[in-house]
């Protein structure tokens, strides 16, 4: 076949390294979402947490083997590495090679599994066939049972995405940016309703797959992790407020597992694209990633959070923290007594920790010795709680009064090229927040924070 | 004071725990210990580990409690914590002793036993869960995959089914060089575990296959290739994955 003669001479050794390093950018590459018990016959398993293999030195999960199938594309988007008038060396693996990577790491316990992208060869048609072919060969020829993240290509033909949709675990299309008009002047070739399009394609062959599964509990599942997605923060002018808005909708409407955040990273020069003095926009990537999980687990919608007169997240305060000094008059809240849903608006209160409350009141009042032992952060919690009616120490239910005192402990979160660390974070008091999440959420924990 | 004295093993604990039941002791002073501990004005019984009076234990916690909670209570039994055997004990008497829905032994955090096992489980599953990611296998000259972990906790026993149903058709086998046990694997069998003296490995079957090296190469090279280096964050990496883990894999050698 003559898309496999480009680098047919490179050793695989060169073409992983510049089929990883094109793929890295990406950043929706959990494996969470899918149990699955290993068959006997067959390698591999899936584990609905997800599991981290190792950690990058930028801290990130390795946990998929993430590459690209090729870096040639056709396309031109500008924020991309891999775009058609970049000089870089291209380089596109076999499906056989593919294979034997994916097999050979998976079982000496390196990785969870593939995510497999690519640049557009020929045409978006043309590289779903591939992308499809050599994961059917994983699949069928390798009978790997381990977790399959493939990207659906935007533009390519729907049957071709149906039939993968049926051997992978999670298919995700790239938003790439917040808003249409974003895309039109970054990504000229690609266009909005194209990439929502076989999102919506997805979420129905989901939902249909469910009917199925219903009538026949053997019927082959459909992308049984769910969808994601991704989205560039910061290359293009859009405001955190846009960028939850357009987050809310997707979970609402699109029915997405996962909405990841990314910030850009300047790779071109182009006078379209930002200058971003300061490096890539963590802090703000990291704000969006705490609202998107008040979004889905701690019942808060876009619009409390954010709104037009005030359409960024404040950088000192995590979101929740920042609601809460808005809303003074809805605190103290008594431990004892509040509902659950109440109890996870409280600074310093995550999830689990609301869980607990709840189990553990029911033995007996709760003191705030005892909600320390329960893992609520009670530096954070202390100005908007009381327990049997009493405030931890007398402090002013004043909002200039609790900033001060949230912002000047030591150990913010500091950001500086090697000072970024999740690890102070207050929002999530349990470790429930890593960017991968859920199986993430307890390794965090053990580091013993939060 | 009656002190009940038994071997560091699940099997010795339950046991223990049954023995006080079959001679009606208060628990309120009544302990299980793992070790000599001396105490004044105690009487000391030792107990000799009986595995069908652990198993009543076993499936009486079961029954009553739920499946998790029991997971819950052996991971806490396979800490280091010279306290763990106490605490389960006085967890599991004071849920016997009134009405407890399966899935709720642990819910009285402000208990200090309860929270001991808690947290001692927590640690343990931490541990767990770390090493189902970044426990390393090497395929020797014989095919057989190896792997050596360090764990702080006693988890080879809990890892071994996780990696059975994954690599069911492999001939696999996880040294756990804290405790010399080794969790064997043999393909589309049963696992089990036998301890380091009855194993005889000769220096020469250890010896890696001829395809290792270059996995482990390009295995080394994807993790340098995957790092964004302006978001470089090393200490966020050593808080993910923590050091001591590394000795034992692959791409930190
Ligand atoms: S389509 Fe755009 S984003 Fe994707 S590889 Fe090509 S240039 Fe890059």
């Amino acid at each position: 076949m003559e898309w496999l003669a480009t680098g047919m001479e490179m050793s695989l050794m060169d073409k992983l390294g510049i089929l990883t390093d094109a793929a890295k950018y990406d950043v929706a590459c959990t494996s969470s979402g899918v149990e699955r018990k290993g068959n006997g016959r067959s390698i591999g398993n899936c584990v609905s947490g997800g599991i981290c293999h190792s950690f990058s030195s930028d801290g990130r999960c390795i946990s998929l083997l993430k590459i690209l199938l090729s870096n040639e594309c056709i396309y031109d988007c500008k924020y991309c590495i891999n775009r058609c008038s970049n000089d870089v060396p291209r380089a596109t693996f076999t499906p056989e090679e593919v294979c034997t990577l994916t097999m050979e790491f998976y079982r000496r316990n390196y990785i969870e599994g593939l995510f497999l992208s690519s640049g557009i060869i020929q045409n978006p048609t043309f590289t779903m066939e591939l992308i499809y072919r050599t994961i059917w060969l994983l699949r069928n020829k390798y009978h790997f049972n381990g977790y399959v993240h493939v990207k659906a290509i935007p533009g390519a033909d729907g049957e071709l995405i149906q039939r993968t949709g049926y051997l992978v675990d999670r298919m995700s299309v790239n938003l790439e940016l917040p808003t249409a008009e974003g895309l039109r002047t970054l990504a000229p070739n690609k266009h909005r309703k194209n990439i929502l399009a076989p999102m919506r394609q997805i979420q129905n062959g989901i939902h249909e797959n469910k009917n199925e599964l219903v009538l026949y509990r053997n019927a082959p599942r459909f992308v049984g992790g769910g969808q994601a997605t991704q989205m560039i923060i910061g290359a293009t002018p859009e405001t955190d407020y846009q960028i939850i808005n357009v987050a809310e909708s997707l979970y609402q409407k699109f029915e997405l597992k996962r909405v990841f955040y990314s910030a850009f990273v300047k790779v071109n020069e182009d006078k379209n694209l930002p200058a971003l003095p300061g490096g890539p926009p963590l802090l703000r990537e990291h704000r969006l990633y705490q609202a998107d999980w008040l979004l889905r687990f701690y019942g808060f919608a876009a619009s409390e959070l954010l709104d037009e007169s005030r359409p960024y997240f404040n950088v000192m305060l995590d979101p929740k923290e920042d609601w809460a000094v808005r809303h003074l008059e809805k605190f103290p809240v008594e431990i004892n007594r509040a509902s659950y849903e109440m109890l996870l608006r409280v600074p310093g209160v995550g999830v689990k920790s609301a869980r607990r409350i709840i189990a553990a009141r029911r033995c007996g009042n709760l003191t705030f010795a005892d909600l320390k032992k329960i893992g609520v952060v009670l530096k954070r919690a202390l100005y908007f709680i009381t327990c049997s009616g009493r405030m931890m120490y007398p402090t002013k239910l004043e909002e200039d009064y609790i900033v001060r005192n949230l912002t000047t402990e030591k150990d913010r979160i500091q950001f500086g090229s090697d000072g970024m660390t999740y690890k102070q974070m207050s929002l999530f008091d349990d470790g429930s927040f890593q960017r991968p999440v859920t199986m993430q959420e307890k390794l965090l924990s053990a580091v013993g924070q939060m | 004071m009656r002190v009940y004295q038994c071997e560091d093993s699940l099997e010795g604990i339950f046991t223990a725990i049954y023995n006080t039941y079959e001679d009606n002791c208060d628990r309120m002073d009544t302990r299980i210990s793992i070790n000599d501990e001396l105490f004044l004005f105690a009487e000391y019984i030792p107990v000799e580990t009986d595995v069908d009076k652990a198993l009543k234990v076993i499936n009486t916690i079961k029954r009553r409690f739920g499946e998790e909670d029991y997971k819950r209570l052996c991971f806490a039994l396979v800490s280091r914590e010279p306290e763990k055997a106490q605490a389960v004990y006085r967890t599991v008497a004071k849920g016997l002793s009134k009405e407890c829905r399966p899935g709720h032994l642990l819910d009285d955090l402000a208990d200090d036993s309860v929270n001991l096992v808690f947290s001692l489980a927590r640690a343990t599953n931490n541990e767990y869960l770390h090493l189902m990611g970044f426990t390393r296998f090497a395929e020797l000259q014989s095919g057989i995959l190896y792997a050596k972990i360090g764990p702080k906790n006693d988890v080879l026993a809990f890892l071994m089914p996780h990696f059975a149903d994954r690599f069911p058709i492999e001939n696999f086998m996880i040294h756990d060089e804290k405790r010399n046990l080794y969790g064997v694997h043999p393909a589309g069998k049963d696992w089990y575990l036998m301890r380091g003296e009855d194993v005889e490995l000769a220096e020469s079957s250890l010896r890696v296959s001829d395809g290792e090296m270059e996995y482990q190469e390009l295995f080394k090279y994807f993790c340098g290739k995957i790092v964004i280096e302006e978001r470089r964050n090393l200490e966020l990496q050593r808080s993910m994955l923590p050091l001591r883990f590394r000795e034992y894999m692959a791409e930190f050698k």
